[in-house]
């Protein structure tokens, strides 16, 4: 990696305080280096010889600074608000639909260079989960800042687009994004990608949710429109009395992904579920990691994670599920079922629950297999061919996980996508 | 329609039909009964396709060779099973999954593709006739129907894709009355001149319902015996060890 943090500096001048922190970091990190093998949290995805292997020349984004993009790239016939980062750059937000009182939103370049404001978000520097997200301290420059007021509910879904042009070309990006709902709020939240030509790059974006008090907060995650691109997204979540999180990954698009997700249950009657598809082929590598934490009475958290892999492609599942020791009358689920289809691709799940209370539900599964050939002669005796036979096995074997959304409007959408990508795929 | 000539068929070296032979015309409907294990599904498999099983001889369907040709086709140029064991798929809707059939089928018999609601309008005028739920098409196929859900699921496929030659293995069996009913009006109203049906069943019960023009008792993996339809009757008072034909 190229690094040449000076220039970064003068480019994004800050603060003492953040800066000391920048430095510190990016000790951190030159010290570290990327994950590998040898860390346990990064077992199956030895992510310094993927990068090594395939972006060779990473550097920090410099001061040519570009926004385009084009406006086919947009989702249309569904309504919504939106924040648009190109590269990574906060570019523009559009709350149409909504109460603009109730909302405040900021690009977090303007939190970063506002003594008040980053009080609010100090404190999440303090994370030391590996040494991408130290890096991510060290070079983080833009993102989202987005607060909900108590008793708001979204009219419209919020789409978050990440686009990427060609000047994202072989760019490291470390993004931030902070998004707080206050007692009662609700939103529905999808993040969705999409890169132009095929163009190379590693995205390093950390994200931060808060949920009050019977607060809701859906987020689905869009991938299929990636092909070429390098992700990392650590999501981390603290959810409060009787709140609901749901989270919803479409994990099929770009040649690598890795989504780590920690919940934290902190009071009581939250709960949190994390459903998704992962449906690869070619060389794709994609894993997911969560981690549940429930750390008090009576929360409940369930997983279901569906896959498929064809071709040489790879995938992992890692599930925790953590019970403190006061959390009593936990419900904790967790299902993967994949399907691997080809001779060279593999998939690993790694299901754990480590529990110290001892009045708890816990339950966890895992199966991978291949498709039961009785099915394909049963469809093809109907007159499909063994590729639409394989295509309609996969097809209602993931769509399990698309019907877990329980927005009929979103689920529609993402189904749409889902068949887009399945109906381009060779089986 | 059909000619089957000196057919012998064996799994794992073990011999289940032996120069089995039987021509079946356009139009006509062939009964095929025989004690447990004497190869009445096996000859359904093979003639629709299915894999691992060691074949000698020749089957011959509308003139050509029938052997050769994959599942797919077969299916494509109107021949139809209606299976023993209807298989639970998880995940795929039944009517999606008929719909792709039949348009599969269309389209290589040269037809028109159905649109969604055209294929609507299709299934509502055939589970009509049928006597069949058509909610059962909204869930998945065949996933938590009941026995006699599935064998009715079977027929309403058949009758969707009006095939040329179908064949029933054992469609009859664990099915109530009014089911035995639906299925053989189903099989009775796709009579006709050029259809011809092959029905494969244990029991002379559902002959009753459908009037075979031949009976075949199976056993030692040939044709014992072929009678007209009273042939059944006659097994079913007796049975198969008194008439001369055991395992």
């Amino acid at each position: 990696m190229i690094l040449n943090f000076d220039e970064f500096q003068k480019i994004n001048q800050a603060e003492n305080e953040l800066n000391n922190i920048r430095i510190k970091n990016l000790n951190i990190f030159k010290k570290k280096g990327f994950p590998s093998k040898r860390e346990e949290d990064w077992k199956y995805t030895d992510l310094k010889t993927i990068l090594f292997n395939n972006i060779n020349k990473l550097e920090i984004p410099n001061n040519k600074k570009t926004s385009q993009y084009n406006d086919e790239w947009l989702l249309k016939n569904f309504q919504h608000n939106q924040i648009i980062l190109v590269n990574g750059d906060f570019v523009s937000s559009n709350f149409s639909f909504e109460d603009k009182e109730k909302i405040k939103i900021k690009p977090l370049k303007m939190v970063l260079n506002d003594k008040k404001d980053f009080e609010k978000i100090k404190d999440c520097f303090n994370d030391k989960k590996s040494s991408l997200t130290s890096l991510n301290h060290a070079l983080v420059n833009d993102g989202i800042f987005l607060e909900i007021e108590e008793n708001y509910s979204f009219n419209k879904p919020l789409i978050i687009y990440n686009f990427f042009n060609k000047f994202s070309e072989n760019k490291i990006i470390n993004n931030k994004n902070f998004i707080s709902l206050e007692k009662n709020s609700k939103l529905n939240l999808l993040e969705y990608y999409k890169a132009e030509d095929s163009i190379k790059y590693f995205n390093n974006t950390v994200h931060n949710y808060s949920i009050q008090e019977n607060a809701i907060l859906k987020k689905f995650s869009i991938d299929s429109n990636l092909d070429n691109s390098y992700n990392y997204h650590l999501t981390n979540v603290k959810s409060y009395s009787n709140s609901i999180f749901e989270n919803f990954l479409l994990s099929c698009g770009s040649n690598f992904i890795k989504n780590e997700i920690h919940c934290d249950l902190l009071e009581s009657f939250s709960s949190c579920f994390m459903n998704g598809l992962i449906f690869l082929s070619n060389h794709q590598h994609h894993e997911l990691k969560t981690n549940i934490n429930h750390r008090s009475e009576h929360c409940k958290s369930s997983q279901l994670v569906k896959s498929v892999l064809l071709d040489m492609s790879n995938a992992t599942y890692q599930g925790k599920i953590y019970v403190e020791k006061n959390a009593q009358k936990t419900d904790g689920y967790q299902l993967s079922k994949a399907l691997v289809l080809s001779k060279n691709s593999a998939f690993n799940s790694k299901p754990e629950l480590e529990i110290y209370a001892d009045d708890v539900k816990c339950s966890h599964g895992s199966t991978t297999g291949n498709i039961d050939q009785n099915f394909i002669f049963y469809l093809m005796s109907r007159g499909l061919s063994k590729e639409q036979a394989n295509k309609i096995l996969v097809e209602g074997f993931l769509n399990e996980a698309i019907e877990t959304i329980t927005e009929t409007n979103i689920q529609s959408l993402i189904s749409k996508l889902f068949i887009d990508k399945i109906n381009k795929t060779k089986f | 329609m059909l000619n089957i000539k000196n057919l012998s068929v064996s799994i794992d070296g073990k011999k289940i039909l032996e120069r089995f032979d039987l021509k079946i015309k356009p139009g006509e409907v062939h009964a095929i009964m025989g004690p447990n294990g004497s190869g009445k599904s096996t000859l359904a498999n093979v003639l629709t396709g299915k894999n691992g099983y060691e074949i000698e001889g020749q089957v011959f369907y509308q003139g050509k060779d029938l052997l050769n040709l994959p599942i797919e086709e077969r299916a494509q140029k109107g021949l139809f099973m209606a299976f023993q064991y209807p298989l639970e798929i998880a995940g795929v809707n039944t009517n999606n999954f008929l719909k792709t059939s039949l348009n599969t089928i269309r389209k290589v018999r040269g037809q028109k593709e159905l649109d969604s609601l055209d294929f609507l309008k299709l299934i509502k005028t055939k589970t009509k006739k049928l006597k069949i739920d058509e909610k059962i098409l909204n869930r998945q196929l065949n996933v938590g129907f009941s026995g006699g859900e599935k064998k009715k699921n079977e027929i309403l496929q058949m009758t969707i894709l009006e095939p040329k030659l179908a064949i029933l293995d054992e469609t009859d069996s664990g099915l109530d009355i009014d089911a035995l009913r639906i299925v053989s009006d189903g099989v009775n109203a796709l009579r006709n001149k050029e259809r011809s049906f092959l029905i494969i069943t244990h029991y002379q019960r559902l002959l009753d319902y459908i009037r075979p023009d031949f009976v075949h008792v199976l056993a030692d993996g040939k044709i014992a015996k072929t009678g007209c339809g009273e042939l059944a009757l006659e097994l079913e008072e007796i049975g198969y060890e008194e008439m001369g034909v055991s395992k």
